[in-house]
């Protein structure tokens, strides 16, 4: 018999009340790592798809929601002229519910623009000029709207028809409807808005030359903000929250973890007052017993930890395949965060562990062993 | 303080022990010296403080005054309490005190985890001392499973994990029928004879009293006659 035995049997002594402790603690471990999975993997999932077509600076309104605020398509040529600028694509992109899909990315794009090149057809063909009314799918969006070439689809007030669809290299672009500018500015009645400018680099340009540009562009239209492609999601205030409530319902998630486990060290504590009193009239030392606590806590940690990342990550992953949430974005389960969940789990662990390891540490053996 | 005589494993001088605040006097003042190898029999009518000063003897518990000496060593003061009752001392109760989640070869090893042996040594050792108190055919048997007078043998092979110089008995037949008692007493017995350990045994039986070679009275908190023989 080892140590670790010990331990062992000692969660082993309630395995209801251990079971009920593990579950606790897996589903707070399982929120956090879905929870920040899911706005990890919504992050990334922008800054390939904006990589995917050629972007490195993104022109946008100063603040705003998930989608930023709109603004006049002229603010392009006041800026067209500075260093190192490739070429400029006006966008306008909202979030909005299509037919039967809340959550839709409608990607209109100026035509002949940039934006456009990277997207490689499966089937069909792309719109014939800037008026058609015809849009074309990310193969995502496709199979989220049940779409086949040929059918309508209603964006806002029109029928358009769907005449192509396209890989896009990213999944923010599979999951998008893409038009052409002109026409979604026809259909809402804003002619000369946009509410995004695309823009590329020339190949040799530097990150530090990519950061001074940024800095000239809002010098020069102090009414929108020019974000590197990294940065673009970061500085998004709506997305910052979205970061913020994932990482304070993990907090609150492990909060409470860690009163269930105290909950149940303490417990086991006053259960085992007896026997940890005999521990110690055989010898056992008092740092002896307290680890062999904190030892038990940080084990349900870890156990709980593991068990809570499996059903995070499966979680994650079933949910990220509901039509609701498919194609908006990847779960990012890296091995990163995967592991640092478990880490948090063993924190929990031994923090929980800490007070009830003392109180046992504290129990008078002489007068336990003195009735019987 | 009074410097110790040398040649005393144990020596209290004035030993009192009180609860409560003081009103409850356990030991009003004790004083008595054992001697290596010696079998002490303690006895006295309930309530008399036996109990009370085992504790004493084996660290448990702390004294109110007076002094209290094992080999020249303050227990008091023992610097490592602990060690002294893992390495020193084998206590034997009277309501066995085993682990409940422990089998009978893992309760004997558990006071050797305060020791050097390997996991491999001290099954090993386990397994010895339980052939020595007749249980090798019960290594795997949880307490629940076991007759009192198995669960006292499991008990007394706990009691000599470490090797003690020092074994403390309180009642230790008390909660046995008479035959259970008298296998149980006899394998005592031979345990302090044949090993020449101190044993200082808390008994109501005059004839267990009767074959150790001393006995302590005690009444009201003090010891009242000490015979010899
Ligand atoms: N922790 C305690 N708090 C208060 N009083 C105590 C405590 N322990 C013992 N006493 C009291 O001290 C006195 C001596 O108790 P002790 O247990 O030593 O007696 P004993 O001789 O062992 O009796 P018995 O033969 O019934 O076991 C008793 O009056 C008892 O009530
Ligand atoms: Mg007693």
């Amino acid at each position: 018999m080892t140590f670790f035995t010990v331990v062992i049997r000692g969660l082993w002594r309630r395995p209801l009340r251990t079971g009920l402790t593990l579950a606790g603690i897996s589903i707070g471990i399982a929120a956090v790592v879905a929870l920040v999975g899911m706005s990890r993997g919504f992050e990334k999932g922008w800054q390939v798809g904006l990589k995917a077509r050629g972007t490195d600076i993104v022109v946008s309104n100063r603040g705003g929601s998930l989608t930023p605020k709109p603004f006049d398509a002229s603010v392009r040529d006041r800026i067209a002229g500075l260093p190192h600028i490739a070429a400029t694509c006006n966008l306008l992109v909202e979030v909005t519910s299509v037919e039967e899909s809340d959550l839709m990315i409608l990607s209109a794009r100026e035509w002949g623009g940039f934006a456009w090149n990277n997207l490689e057809l499966v089937s069909g063909r792309m719109p014939r000029d800037a008026t058609e009314e015809a849009a074309v799918l990310g193969q995502t969006a496709a199979e989220v709207l049940k779409k086949k070439i040929g059918d309508p689809i209603q964006i806002e007030t029109k029928k358009l028809t769907v005449v192509g669809i396209v890989k896009g290299g990213a999944l923010v672009e599979d999951g998008s409807v893409i038009l052409s500018l002109p026409l979604l500015q026809g259909i809402i009645g804003a002619p000369n808005q946009i509410n995004a400018i695309d823009i590329g680099v020339t190949p040799s340009t530097t990150e530090q030359q990519i950061k001074e540009l940024t800095r000239q562009i809002e010098q020069l239209v102090p009414e929108v903000r020019a974000v590197t492609v990294s940065e673009h999601l970061s500085h998004n205030e709506g997305f910052r929250l979205v970061k913020a409530m994932s990482w304070g319902t993990s907090l609150l998630a492990i909060l409470v973890g860690v009163l269930g486990v105290m909950n149940t060290m303490l417990m086991t504590v006053f259960e085992r007052t007896h026997e940890i009193c005999v521990l110690l009239a055989v010898g056992w030392t008092r740092g002896r017993i307290m680890r062999m606590i904190l030892y038990e806590s940080a084990l349900l940690g870890l156990f709980g930890g593991v068990i809570g990342v499996a059903i995070g990550a499966i979680g994650v992953q079933v949910l990220s395949a509901t039509p609701a949430i498919k194609g908006l974005l990847q779960p990012d389960l890296s091995i990163a965060l995967l592991g640092l969940s478990v880490v948090i789990a063993i924190a929990v662990g031994i923090i929980s562990g800490l007070y009830p390891a003392w109180r046992s540490s504290r129990l008078n053996p002489s007068q336990a062993l003195q009735a019987g | 303080m009074t410097p110790p005589s040398a040649s005393a494993l144990l020596e209290a001088k004035a030993l009192t022990r009180e609860f409560d605040e003081g009103h409850v006097k356990a030991l009003r003042g004790v004083d008595f010296s054992i001697k290596e190898g010696d079998f002490v029999a303690i006895v006295g009518p309930s309530g008399c403080g036996k109990s009370t000063l085992l504790q004493l003897l084996g660290a448990l518990d702390r004294p109110t005054s007076g002094t209290l000496f094992y080999r020249g060593i303050s227990l008091p003061d023992h610097p490592n309490p602990a060690a002294y009752r893992a390495r020193e001392v084998g206590f034997i109760f009277q309501a066995f005190h085993l682990l409940p989640t422990f089998t009978a070869a893992e309760n004997v090893q558990i006071p050797m985890f305060e020791t050097d042996r390997s996991a491999s040594e001290r099954r090993e050792r386990a397994f010895e001392l339980l052939k020595l108190v007749g249980l090798e055919h019960r290594l795997d048997h949880f307490p629940s499973k076991l007759s009192g007078g198995e669960r006292q043998r499991v008990a007394i092979a706990r009691s000599l994990a470490n090797e003690p110089s020092l074994l403390l008995a309180d009642e230790p037949t008390g909660n046995l029928d008479s035959e259970n008692a008298h296998s149980v007493f006899d394998l005592i017995i031979s345990l302090q004879q044949e090993q020449g350990r101190t044993m200082v045994l808390v008994t109501h039986d005059p004839t267990i009293a009767g074959r150790a070679g001393r006995t302590l009275r005690m009444m009201d908190g003090r010891i009242v006659s000490d015979d010899k023989r």
